[in-house]
């Protein structure tokens, strides 16, 4: 039985799956027991001191490997580790004093450090447990056997049969030290409170749900969080809309036989792809704006210049935003509708031509199905892009206040509001924590989406 | 008969009128994705400079003075060296990141152990943070490492970011049928040499996708330079040209096509790539 058709009756479902989680707990412990109960006295030594078995055993090369690791996590630990762990819980406890030339602690670098000590313990714990096992492995090798395997096998299995171990380890550490700690360290901020007065040096605190609350019960947070969220889940839906449809469009009116020089037609879309989007927000601003083109020609013919972007224009600015944002992201819809429609098998359109019908029908019954079928993914990310975009009114209309807003303009999605409250504005804490909840509802309904889309529950079809 | 007769040439009609309004919109769409990339052109040709002497769209004077100003006027604003910052950085990061990213996506795609469904439902969840938020995290990560206002620091960061996208290139493995491999494996190839002997050049396509867009976000992303990089000598274009003002309108214009240029020849070059690469990675039959 190969690798794949085993894994797939074993992910085959969720509920098996949770079914079998009690079971699998079972076999984790059972694997551990028989470990401890029948390991020699090398796999104790190696329990002790990481390695220390494999050099009982004369594996030299991998002994000193793990014997390295343990000396170098030691190492880190007297260093920097431990302070750096205990740092985490208490976030700083000597505030910094000119006066007394007392250097302080920053709580928000220990916080950082913290999360990173954490890190690298979880991964010393995966070694140290690796380093077990392999002891284990080494004395049934020779118990049944007689011989080990050699050091140069495994690295060789290192490069086939656990090719993946090896080459997500990289991405791997990266994506975590990266991608992940930031948002775990965002996440935290949120029980802190962090900002406002409370930015190093002064020292930072836990306080709990303490920023939910403020949230909720302080006046100036409330009314504009939904005035926002109203907006933002409006443009989303809206943005997602315009470019789905219009690049669909766009894509079948190239797709179309009467056209020719279909490379020239389609080349005006690419080039607007091409461009950097800050260049082409940038430009637009430029042309709505006071001085701009538009305003010109208004001027010229005997009208008051308007401020499309101005702090009064609401449903102006709104408008532009939605227009800017489709010339930006049309293209790309464009592109990926293009090959998603050669893959359609013609013989459906043939068939439906012979059956009489119409060009509108075989769109609705064949075309859109399909296509929607084979985008779901897609169709999700460009929604939570568009939640997110963060660009467009950055751009467009950045570092503008509303009446009635608290930090914010009446263009502004939610991203661009905690920008303002966090970035400039220092509101660290209650930021993140608006940002949590704001994650948690766009999370559930992509996760929602995207489990219960046919692209997620046949993944295995071509296996 | 004649009633025949005039149907044919009703439904001639029709289908004329179907070209015609066809073209009719083609132009229209041409019209609106050009307009506004020509409106730049013209305004990195002219004279003085300042949005504020156009004529509506088009400058008064024509003159090569934007571009002379760009590479020759360097104290305040050094365009080439940001231009050969922004090179640096988009090149390494698209290297290192592509080669992570690609990884990333054949083991997913290929490999079935322990972490994977837990792994994908954790990467696609984070993916849907704010991502600046982040940032201050960044910030004072880097800070710690000592690599503000160094280029290696924003390499660093944009490369080890990038494996986080790789359900597109996920979707590509996906449609490589498996047999291929078995097959390989039977005549005693190793995983790696499945990879790298047969899987990777079949799939160039999804290999020039993953390339264009790990160049194309250090190519133009903003945010992070803005934040990591202090020396006015060491930004990237997008940081610099932000720094411009409206009276330098056409500098930033002169700017904005020399760095777009680049962009839209490889955009040019590798569209049949992109498409494919785009729509197998998106279809799941």
């Amino acid at each position: 039985m190969n690798v794949a058709t085993k894994s797939k009756n074993f992910f085959k479902s969720i509920p098996d799956r949770i079914k079998k989680l009690p079971k699998k707990f079972a076999a984790k412990f059972a694997g551990a027991k028989e470990i401890i109960t029948q390991g020699n006295g090398r796999v104790s030594a190696s329990m002790i001191v990481m390695g220390l078995g494999q050099l009982l055993y004369r594996q030299w090369a991998k002994g000193f490997m793990f014997l390295f690791i343990q000396a170098a996590f030691i190492v880190y630990a007297v260093l920097t580790g431990a302070s750096d762990l205990f740092g985490f819980f208490t976030l700083g406890t000597s505030e910094s004093d000119a006066w007394y030339g007392v250097k302080g602690d920053n709580s928000v670098v220990m916080l950082i450090m913290g999360i990173l000590a954490i890190l690298i313990i979880i991964l010393y714990v995966v070694m140290y447990i690796a380093n077990i096992k392999d002891v284990y492995r080494t004395q049934c090798a020779i118990d049944t056997l007689k011989t080990p395997i050699g050091f140069k096998k495994e690295v060789g299995a290192l490069l086939d049969k656990s090719f993946h171990k090896t080459a997500l380890a990289l991405p791997v550490i990266g994506v975590c030290v990266f991608s992940i700690l930031p948002i775990v360290f965002m996440i935290l901020i949120a029980f802190t409170n962090y900002g406002g007065d409370v930015v190093p040096p002064a020292l930072v605190d836990w306080v709990g749900l303490a920023n939910f609350g403020k949230i909720l019960s302080l006046g100036q947070f409330a009314p504009t969080f939904f005035k926002i969220f109203g907006w933002n889940m409006l443009w989303a839906v809206l943005a997602t809309a315009i470019n789905y449809f219009a690049g669909l469009g766009l894509a079948l009116l190239l797709n179309k036989k009467c056209v020719k020089g279909k490379a020239i037609w389609r080349a005006f879309p690419i080039l607007a792809y091409a461009i950097p989007g800050f260049i082409t927000l940038l430009g637009f601003k430029f042309m709505f704006s006071y001085g701009g083109p538009i305003n010109y020609y208004i001027q010229q013919a005997g009208g008051e210049a308007v401020g499309f972007l101005g702090l009064d224009a609401k449903w102006t600015a709104r408008l532009i935003g939605l227009g800017v944002n489709a010339w930006i992201s049309i293209p790309s819809t464009m592109l990926l509708a293009t090959g998603i429609l050669s893959n359609i098998n013609t013989d459906l359109y043939e068939a439906a031509r012979v059956d009489g019908a119409s060009a509108w029908k075989q769109f609705v019954k064949i075309t859109l199905p399909y296509v929607l079928f084979a985008t779901t993914p897609v169709l999700i990310s460009q929604f939570i892009g568009n939640f997110n975009n963060f660009g467009i009114f950055y751009f467009l209309r950045g570092g503008l206040y509303a009446d009635g807003y608290f930090l914010a303009s009446d263009t502004d999605l939610l991203i661009n509001w905690l920008y303002n409250m966090s970035i400039d504005n220092n509101y660290y804490s209650i930021g993140a924590a608006i940002s949590l909840v704001i994650f948690v509802i766009t999370s559930a309904i992509s996760l929602a989406v995207y489990v219960l889309s046919p692209s997620y529950k046949q993944e295995e079809t071509f296996r | 008969m004649s009633t025949a007769k005039a149907k044919v040439a009703k439904a001639k009609t029709k289908k004329v009128l179907n070209v015609l309004i066809t073209y009719c919109i083609l132009i229209v769409v041409a019209f609106v994705f050009f307009f506004p990339c020509l409106w730049l052109i013209l305004a990195s040709f002219s004279k003085s400079g300042s949005i504020y002497s156009f004529d509506g769209f088009f400058p008064t004077e024509y003159g090569l003075n934007a571009f002379d100003a760009l590479f020759n006027d360097t104290v305040m604003y050094n365009y080439p060296r940001w231009f050969f910052n922004t090179l640096f950085i988009a090149v390494m990061s698209c290297i290192l990141g592509t080669v992570l990213t690609i990884l990333t996506a054949y083991c997913m795609s290929r490999f079935r152990f322990k972490s994977r469904k837990a792994m994908m439902k954790t990467t696609l969840v984070l993916g849907m943070f704010p991502s600046f938020m982040g940032t201050i995290a960044v910030y004072i990560m880097m800070t710690q490492f000592n690599l503000i206002n160094q280029h290696w620091g924003l390499i660093l960061i944009y490369s080890a970011q990038a494996p986080m996208g790789y359900m597109v290139q996920k979707g590509f493995f996906d449609t490589v049928p498996y047999s291929i491999d078995e097959a390989a494996r039977i005549d005693g190839a190793s995983n790696m040499t499945v990879f790298f002997k047969i899987i990777l050049p079949m799939s160039k396509p999804i290999l020039v996708y993953t390339a264009l867009t790990a160049f194309t976000w250090p190519w133009s992303d903003f945010i992070l330079p803005k934040m990591l990089l202090i020396d006015k000598d060491l930004y990237t274009v997008a940081v610099g040209l932000m720094s411009l003002g409206e009276t330098e309108f056409a500098r930033f214009a002169a700017g904005s096509i020399f760095i777009a240029i680049p962009i839209i020849v490889l955009y040019f070059c590798l569209v049949k790539y992109m498409i494919n690469g785009m729509a197998a990675g998106a279809v799941k039959e």
